[in-house]
């Protein structure tokens, strides 16, 4: 039973139905959406069955089968603590913004069909234990998020895809540098990123610049400031489903990156770098929040707060590789964070799309008094607010508290300044909640109701999610931590 | 006497591919004569076939013909491999631009014969059968520039032959005096210890300017851009993919033989050629509103990417390798990004809305230019990566980083066309004739070999 290949299947079923849809070519919406959604849904229960095998901390279900011999290349599976919080983020958030899409009339299957292989080149990029594998699904959710965007957004979507297009090539050619270099320091000459995590093969300045590259492609993917202009006009451009696999899942890939690449595979460099790192993830978190505190559209606004968001992220990342033996926390909270806010922002980008949906206008001055109106709508965006804002007890704040906890030991000052960005972050989330669902009623109100049943089946579960993390993150933890306590020690 | 007749066969079976190349060209020119525009092209195309095969059923052997002047190795084997396929390919687009037109069958003979002559070239042991092939190559080439008789085709067609002959002269100057110092025209008595060295330097900048010409390399290169621009199209793409090939391998035949740590530093020459050609490519092509001129320039950035491959050879099999492995996907990706211009117009403007307007051929010509940038898994990734190892192997580190940058700065070249393609609006169709099959079939034979070589390797 064990050799049964459940990454690739769980990497390639959303293909699958992607494929089906081309072959198909359905008219309708609902069809196009039910093929679609068959999939996503198999998709989650395999990465739940990966789950169930056992992930003990290195990595482990390794799937391996000859792609180029010649450079040293194949097609490498595998999974562990690190990339299986993710495959899981991932495979639930695809299901939700897919059943949240299901009333997309433009071109339904075109579009199913494209969420469908950017969730596999997401899927892929977690999984793959091969850097020219690596590589390729990482160029393809480029390119997947990209048309998403072009073909299904509002405002200027072109030019935002377009300007989307432009950052993350030019990042993911960094991202190329970096592989060379690792490809061609490692001796024999090979892609396989076992093999590198186990022997780093650079050294001295090589890895300086190669960490530089890497550091580079994975600030613009994250975002971090002053790589992040991309990231507010993709969003106010993104459909609602768009956006939350956006800022759900595609950021994911710049921390797995840090981590997996900046951390695993130039340690020394990183080392030395963290110091720089840690303070551009410090100015970040802070610069997210401050900015997100001017904004009036309420979809910008929470754009802003991913830059803060991600920026505690990379500041754990970093934290750790300053001090590998000041414990895992850092790292621990770093993966946590990025699961918890996948699930909290997606959930409030499809909140989002279905307050516009309402009320055809995201400017905060526009809005108010909707919470007597809408009020399961007001209430879950309310506590998704409250999630991410850090409120005890919800998604964010075991991993936030583990960040500053792993922080703390290493730079206290920095720690206390993220710690204003907190602050701000609160304020701005309260002042968005008064502003937008309390006060004076609005004497015109959309026909449509509260949260249909359609928005409450892909929201709901997020929200459950948002609560178990809060109450029990000990479920996802403890597969993260195994995976941590090794990789920290290996480099002691 | 007996043995010598044996030895004879021997030799004339082992040069197969090349006779099959010579009566092709000459089958090809019979019909032409006969006016028979159809069967030239037919028996070309066949013809080219037929070459490929007789080399394919030779892969493998390494040894020489015609008492050492002639080697038949992985070099000159996968020349043939190479070039009789992209000279096959050449005549489809040559029929697609110039059917109809007053000598169409000689195009297709000329092609056959430019491309006996790289092959010659591809396998040369001695500094005749050199001499030789440069010069079927080039006097082919200086008839098929000329071909469409408009002004800017004669200037093009005659700065090129003006700029060859002179070139060649130098060469064969050159040559002399390593006839003169080594007592004979085999390339591997250079390999002897003796030499003078000033005479073996000069012999070697003379090949060089001879041979720099016919590639495209930097500084040799000013009749590049002038001549692909006023030549037939088909024409150009044929002069930026097969006379190129065919020199860098002879030049890696000449490597085989000089001593690398001998008196004359050639690895350190070339490498320095290599880095000029590739940053002045890109950057003259980073200025140019014209797609041939743009190809043009973009095939003197490749041609400093294929002396890696040279630069490599003292190190080892591995550079041979990558040279093979450059050349084919240098000329699928080539080839194909010529003849989707072919079929859409010369200037970057035509290609406004592209990406709207002709899906397939859009999608095809962002692989070839991703492919020219080496973005994986296309193949030119793999020919650079193997080429950035060869050089790597040989010490040459400072090289191979070079010409990384190299690459992300042609990134910017070829960013600009997609840009075009997908955001530049929509552009109003331009009046070219009607896409025909021989076009389409080159477009998807290159684009599937840009896409799959990685994996067949």
């Amino acid at each position: 039973m064990n050799t049964f290949p459940l990454l690739s299947l769980t990497v390639f079923l959303p293909l699958l139905g992607a494929a089906l849809l081309l072959l198909l070519r359905p008219r309708g919406r609902r069809t196009a959406f039910a093929i679609g959604i068959g999939p996503a849904a198999l998709t989650l229960l395999a990465a739940g069955l990966v789950w169930a095998r056992g992930v003990p901390g290195g990595f482990t279900q390794l799937e391996e089968l000859p792609w180029i011999p010649a450079i040293g290349a194949a097609y490498r599976l595998g999974v562990d603590g690190v990339s299986l919080p993710l495959v899981l983020l991932t495979a639930v958030l695809f299901l939700a913004t897919l059943i949240y899409s299901a009333n997309t009339s433009e071109q339904p299957a075109s579009f199913v069909a494209l969420m469908l292989l950017l969730e596999t080149a997401c899927l892929g990029a977690f999984l793959a234990l091969d850097l020219l594998l690596f590589y390729v699904f990482f160029e393809v959710t480029l390119v997947g998020m990209y048309f998403i965007i072009a073909g299904w957004g509002h405002d200027n979507p072109k030019q935002a895809a377009l300007t989307f297009f432009i950052y993350t090539l030019v990042g993911s050619l960094f991202l190329l540098l970096a592989i060379l270099a690792l490809y061609l320091g490692a001796a024999p000459h090979t892609f396989d990123m076992r093999a590198l995590l186990a022997h780093p093969p650079l050294g001295g300045t090589a890895a300086v610049l190669t960490f530089g590259a890497l550091a580079l492609a994975f600030a613009i993917k994250t975002p971090l400031f002053p790589f992040h202009t991309w990231l507010p006009t993709a969003h106010t451009a993104a459909p609602a489903a768009g956006s939350a696999i956006l800022a759900g899942v595609l950021l994911k890939l710049g921390g797995y990156g840090f981590i997996r690449f900046g951390l695993q595979m130039t340690p020394d460099a990183f080392r030395q770098l963290a110091p720089y790192v840690l303070g551009l993830a410090v100015f970040s978190a802070i610069y997210g929040a401050f900015a997100a505190l001017g904004q009036t559209d309420i979809k910008r606004m929470v754009a802003y707060t991913s830059v803060n968001h991600m920026g505690y992220v990379v500041f754990g990342v970093a934290a750790a590789a300053l001090r590998p033996a000041g414990g895992p926390f850092g790292l621990d909270g770093a993966v946590l964070q990025m699961v918890s806010h996948g699930i909290v922002t997606g959930g409030l980008f499809l909140l989002i799309g279905a307050l516009q949906d309402r009320t055809h206008t995201r400017d905060m001055g526009q809005l108010g008094g909707l919470a007597p109106a809408y009020p399961v709508l007001s209430g879950l965006f309310i506590l998704a607010s409250f999630a991410s804002l850090g409120l005890p007890a919800l998604a964010h704040f075991p991993a936030e508290f583990q960040i500053f906890l792993g922080g703390y030991q290493v730079a206290p000052v920095a720690t206390a300044l993220l710690l204003v960005g907190l602050i701000i972050t609160t304020a701005l989330y309260l002042r968005a909640i008064q502003r937008v669902f309390l006060g004076e009623q609005p004497a015109v109100l959309s026909p449509l109701g509260d949260l249909g049943a359609r928005e409450l089946w892909a929201i709901g579960p997020l929200m459950a999610l948002i609560v178990l993390i809060g109450l029990y993150p000990e479920f996802l933890l403890g597969l993260i931590h195994a995976t941590q306590r090794l990789l920290m020690a290996g480099h002691e | 006497m007996s043995s010598g007749g044996m030895d004879m066969k021997r030799d004339l079976l082992l040069v197969l591919p090349q006779i099959v190349l010579l009566l092709t060209a000459v089958g090809a020119l019979v019909a032409e004569m006969m006016r028979r525009r159809r069967l030239s092209l037919g028996w070309a195309l066949v013809g080219l076939g037929a070459a490929g095969a007789a080399a394919l059923r030779q892969l493998g052997a390494d040894t020489t013909a015609f008492s050492g002047t002639f080697r038949v190795d992985a070099l000159s084997h996968w020349s043939v491999l190479i070039l009789a396929p992209a000279a096959g390919l050449c005549c489809l687009l040559a029929r697609q631009e110039l059917r109809g037109t007053p000598r169409e069958g000689t195009v297709y003979s000329l092609l056959c014969f430019g491309t006996l002559g790289a092959a010659l070239l591809a396998g040369t042991g001695d500094l005749m059968f050199l001499v030789l092939g440069l010069l079927i190559n080039s006097l082919s080439g200086f008839a098929l520039a000329a071909y469409s008789k408009t002004k800017a085709g004669t200037e093009g067609a005659l700065k090129y032959f003006i700029y060859g002959t002179v070139t060649t002269a130098i060469l064969i100057f050159g040559l002399t005096y390593w006839v003169g110092i080594t007592g004979n025209t085999l390339l591997t008595s250079l390999s002897r210890p003796d030499l003078p060295p000033l005479a073996l330097a000069f012999g070697f900048v003379a090949l060089l300017t001879g041979l720099g010409y016919a590639a495209s390399i930097f500084p040799f290169h000013f009749w590049t851009p002038d001549t692909f621009e006023g030549a037939p199209v088909s024409v150009a793409a044929y002069l930026s993919v097969v006379p190129k090939i065919g020199v860098f391998f002879a030049l890696a035949q000449v490597g085989r033989s000089l001593p690398a740590n001998g008196p004359v530093a050639w690895p350190l020459v070339l490498a320095g050629l290599a880095v000029a050609s590739m940053t002045f490519g890109n950057l003259l092509a980073l200025l140019q509103q014209n797609m041939v001129r743009l190809l043009a320039y973009s095939t003197i950035a490749q041609a400093g990417y294929f002396l890696l491959g040279v630069v490599g050879l003292p190190a080892g099999a591995g550079a041979r390798r990558a040279l093979i492995v450059f050349a084919a996907a240098y000329a699928a990706m080539n080839l194909g990004a010529f003849a989707v211009v072919l079929s859409t117009g010369k200037t970057l403007a035509d290609f406004r809305g592209f990406g709207t307007r002709r899906v397939f051929a859009a999608v095809a010509l962002s692989a070839f230019l991703f492919s020219l940038v080496g973005i994986p898994p296309l193949a030119g990734f793999a020919g650079k990566l193997l080429l950035f190892e060869a050089t790597m192997a040989a010490g040459y580190t400072w090289l191979a980083v070079a010409a990384v940058l190299n690459s992300v700065l042609s990134l910017a070249v070829y960013l600009r066309v997609v840009a075009v393609m997908y955001f530049g609006g929509t552009g109003e169709t331009p009046q070219t004739g009607p896409v025909s099959w021989a076009g389409q079939a080159v477009v998807v034979t290159c684009f599937l070999i840009t896409v799959l070589l990685m994996f067949v390797l």
